[in-house]
């Protein structure tokens, strides 16, 4: 049936897909060797980074990388030393009160206050937006839905558990319709549940076409979501790119693994196998989960022969696989070369 | 030989040692060592002519006496009040009431912390004390030992009872407010019925007598020699029996508490919040509540400033419903002394209840604006809300207006309350209408004070806790500091000086405006008011600037 599907739908669905290439690869956060100095401090040191429209941009680095400084320019909390930062064409320094309209920012901090129940709680930050009244009693109903706590309505915001407070932040960026998100820290302290439903709040926020700024420390959280990544160290921007492209940049080398039989000594183990590589560098031992690990360049046949080289050797090998790098492997790749 | 219980309390040093490091126990320390010296310093005899009555020293012991007795009314109870309930919020307390260390003595650890403290700040005046023994009119037994004896008293009961409200309360910021407002009920108001009573006899005047006891004022006259003044205002009590009920009332309430330090205090569900939009009861509910809290609030029109309505629906004190209640109690209140007066039907005399209602009205404001300005912007700071406000579009002006407006209005609303009171004297008696009317300028002048003041200091402080002890602690000095110069008036200090200070206590001039007695000399409108004016212009400037400094970007 799908073959022989209408040929004005297929068009539709080819004028879609170039529609989303233009949507993806229109500008709409820009930074250009921003610079923040605090005295003798560099807290960010030319950052360059470029975000297109409905990507997720994941924003890593350690305490004190400059993470929070460069979202600070952003939503115009900050000034730049040095350098611009524009947000869908708003200067971000020069045009505080504009580039407020165009983004939506939750910091890693709630900000609730006492006695105000949830739709209390929109209701202010919507006419502190300036929403007509009867436009953001709509607006509060459909974010509301949009993030799923139309039934915390009449609770008190310090009554709710930290997964859902974060919901309703996150309907409070929605309340002016912001071409951009900025989220420090959305998944911070929330429980498995809650985490997973954050992502796939992200996720369905991204597709209705928001550009959305994520932190995060929880690495497998962002590699889910994100398009693009950024890392930054120290104020500077070590890697930044589509996923693929700083994996490939950050970790060229394969790792492989090898896992032995309870009774194997995993020292003798690593000597053996350091013979048959032909070097022991980069050979790491894991006592507990009985393993070696070591990083690789050599193709797949020359592998299946170093493993029937280790079953001939007398290794007893229960296991020979490919560990995946991912987005960790990256960061602390970068990590211990700043370090 | 076994070591005594409270030398091995961990609780106890950690207690002192950590108020001993803290900056703000050396300011405190600092800031009565020099008021005390600085009186002594002013009053030094200068001539060589023997005081053969001894009388010079006691004028110099008298203002000592009570600048430190007022010091250890305002700067001690900041301590134990946020004790337990701060240890509450960084989570310090399950920690000791999970470990062997029991209740009672975590709670001795506490209160004979915070007494030692106390006794170690009051006593940075001991070289001026002695200073007055030296000149020979003051002696140990009769004046200095009963003094510091007052001073102990005094120490231990606001220990025990900021310990017991601090246990009970949710907050640093609140149990600092109700230990401010139990202290200042204990001390002012309760010998408020014996200055009306005067000096009648039977069963009312009993008890108005006995409730003297509570407050340290005619102790500490009875200790200086200023009998006098109190007799005139019909107060008679010894500084014994004042010792006496301190230390009762401070093992009533420590016993309180001992029996509330359980870990099931910290077992305390939030409330969810619940809504009665359709239920049977509401409009009984809209006349009990008078604005009803468990009804759903309407949009923020847009006419209103946000920030303003914002405040009035959500601050931790005084929102709208308590409000309303308390503005009709104050009404009430008013009303009843006026028609009393007007009457006649007491022989109380109008200057007698119009002094009390500017005192009950003082009392509010003073009760309710610190708090109210203290938690304008330190509480947005605190609670990260003003990290969300500055990521808005909304500007300096109509934030501060807001905040400024919540405060203000709420102050006008408690003053409004005793207008009906205040009518119905000018309409009894229509030779009071332009006194009725200097006197609600002149509240209105205090209210506008406090607000500024206050929040002034909020945009200064980073937590609400701090801002509302300073606040409370600035303003009562104001207030209250410049009355302490008034009952002192004639000797020490002189009547231009007296007048000068009074000057700047709106309440004051209120005072003077219905000549309540002992008032009723002084000349101080306008020249109060336009005093009053500069003060809120100089903290309405600081504010601003503050504000706009704190809404910029970094």
């Amino acid at each position: 049936m799908e073959q022989h599907a209408p040929q004005s739908s297929r068009q539709s669905l080819k004028n879609i897909s170039r529609k989303e290439i233009c949507f993806m690869s229109e500008t709409v956060v820009e930074t250009h060797q921003l610079t923040k100095r605090y005295g003798n401090f560099t807290a960010l040191d030319s950052l360059s980074i470029r975000v297109a429209r409905g990507q997720i941009l994941g924003f890593i680095g350690p305490n004190g990388a400059g993470k929070t400084t460069t979202i600070k320019i952003l939503v115009g909390l900050s000034r730049p030393t040095s350098g611009s930062a524009t947000i869908a064409g708003v200067d971000c320094s020069k045009h505080g009160a504009r580039i407020k309209q165009v983004v939506g920012y939750m910091p890693d901090r709630f900000g609730s206050y006492d006695n105000m129940r949830v739709h209390e709680y929109l209701d202010f930050f919507g006419a502190i937006f300036r929403i007509p009244t009867r436009k953001r009693r709509d607006r509060i109903e459909e974010v509301l839905n949009i993030t799923n706590t139309a039934s915390m309505k009449d609770k008190y915001v310090e009554s709710l558990s930290h997964g859902m407070q974060q919901r309703v932040g996150i309907a409070r960026t929605l309340l002016h319709d912001p071409e951009v998100l900025i989220l420090d820290e959305p998944a911070n302290g929330l429980d498995p549940k809650a985490r997973i439903e954050m992502r796939e709040l992200l996720l369905k926020l991204a597709a209705s076409g928001k550009t959305l700024i994520v932190t995060s420390h929880i690495l497998p959280e962002l590699s889910r979501i994100c398009n693009v990544v950024a890392i930054v160290t120290a104020g500077k921007l070590r890697a930044f790119g589509s996923q693929e492209e700083v994996m490939a940049r950050l970790c060229p080398q394969r790792s492989y693994e090898v896992q032995l039989a309870p009774d194997e000594i995993l020292a003798g183990a690593r000597d053996k196998l350091a013979s048959l590589l032909l070097n022991n560098e980069g050979i790491s031992i894991s006592e507990a989960e009985r393993t070696l690990r070591f990083p690789t360049s050599r193709s797949e046949s020359e592998l299946a022969d170093v493993l029937s080289q280790m079953v001939q050797a007398g290794m007893k090998v229960t296991q020979f696989r490919e560990v995946t790098s991912d987005l960790e492997d990256a960061f602390l790749t970068v990590a211990a070369s700043t370090d | 030989m076994t070591d005594p219980f409270i030398l091995h309390n961990p609780v106890l040093w950690r207690e002192l040692a950590g108020r001993l490091r803290s900056s703000k126990t050396v300011l405190a320390a600092i800031a009565i060592a020099v008021v005390s010296s600085l009186l002594v310093i002013l009053r030094w005899p200068t001539d060589a002519t023997i005081d053969l009555a001894s009388q010079g020293a006691l004028e110099i012991f008298r203002p000592v006496a009570f600048a430190v007795a007022v010091a250890v009314m305002l700067l001690i109870p900041a301590f134990p009040a946020t004790a337990i309930v701060g240890e509450r919020q960084k989570g310090t307390l399950s920690l000791l009431l999970n470990s062997p260390t029991s209740t009672t003595q975590i709670f001795v650890g506490k209160l004979v912390g915070n007494f030692l403290l106390g006794c170690i700040l009051f006593s940075v005046s001991l070289p001026a004390i002695f200073a007055c023994y030296a000149m020979g009119g003051v002696s140990v037994n009769g004046h200095v030992l009963p003094l510091l004896l007052v001073l102990a008293g005094m120490t231990f009961q606001y220990s025990a009872l900021g310990l017991w409200i601090s246990t009970r309360s949710q907050s640093s910021e609140a149990s600092l407010r109700s230990t401010y407002a139990v202290i200042l009920c204990l001390a002012l108001l309760s010998i408020g019925p014996s200055v009306l009573v005067g000096k009648q006899s039977g069963s009312t005047a009993i008890a108005s007598q006995a409730m003297t006891t509570l407050s340290p004022i005619p102790a500490l006259q009875g200790i200086t020699g200023s009998q006098g003044t109190a007799q005139a205002m019909g107060v008679q009590s010894g500084w014994v029996w004042f010792v006496i009920v301190s230390v009762a009332i401070a093992i009533l309430f420590s016993l309180m508490t001992i029996r509330m330090l359980d870990p099931l205090l910290l077992d305390r569900a939030k409330p969810a919040g619940k809504v009665l939009d359709s239920n049977a009861y509401a409009w009984w509910r809209r006349l009990l509540f008078l604005v009803d809290p468990k009804r759903r609030k309407s949009s923020i029109p847009f006419w209103l400033n946000p920030v303003m309505v914002k405040e009035f629906r959500t601050r931790r004190f005084g929102r709208l419903h308590w409000l309303m209640r308390l503005v009709s109690v104050c009404a009430i209140i008013s009303l009843v002394l006026a028609v009393v007066a007007t009457t006649g039907t007491v022989k109380w005399g109008v200057d007698r209840i119009a002094a009390s209602m500017v005192i009950l009205q003082i009392g509010l404001l003073m009760l309710l604006g610190p708090s109210l300005g203290a938690n304008a912007l330190a509480s947005e700071v605190e609670s990260g809300g003003w990290q969300l406000l500055r990521a808005a579009p909304i500007s300096t002006w109509r934030i501060l207006s807001g905040k400024l407006l919540s405060i203000a209005l709420t102050l006008l609303l408690l003053l409004g309350a005793t207008l009906p009171g205040y009518v119905t004297m000018a309409f009894i008696d229509p030779k009071v209408s332009g006194q009725v009317g200097n006197v609600l300028i002149s509240l209105t002048v205090a209210a506008a004070m406090i607000t500024l003041i206050s929040a002034c200091v909020s945009a200064y402080s980073r937590s609400t806790a701090v801002s509302t002890a300073t606040s409370y602690t600035l303003l009562l000095a104001l207030f209250a500091g410049t009355m302490l110069i008034w009952v002192f008036r004639g000797s020490p200090f002189g009547p231009v000086l007296v007048e000068n200070a009074l000057l700047l206590n709106p309440a004051a001039i209120a005072m003077s405006e219905i000549e309540a007695p002992g008032f009723n000399t002084y000349s101080l409108t306008p020249r109060g008011w336009y005093v009053g004016l500069v003060i809120c212009l100089i903290a309405g400037l600081l504010l601003a600037i503050r504000t706009w400094r704190m809404t910029r970007p970094d």
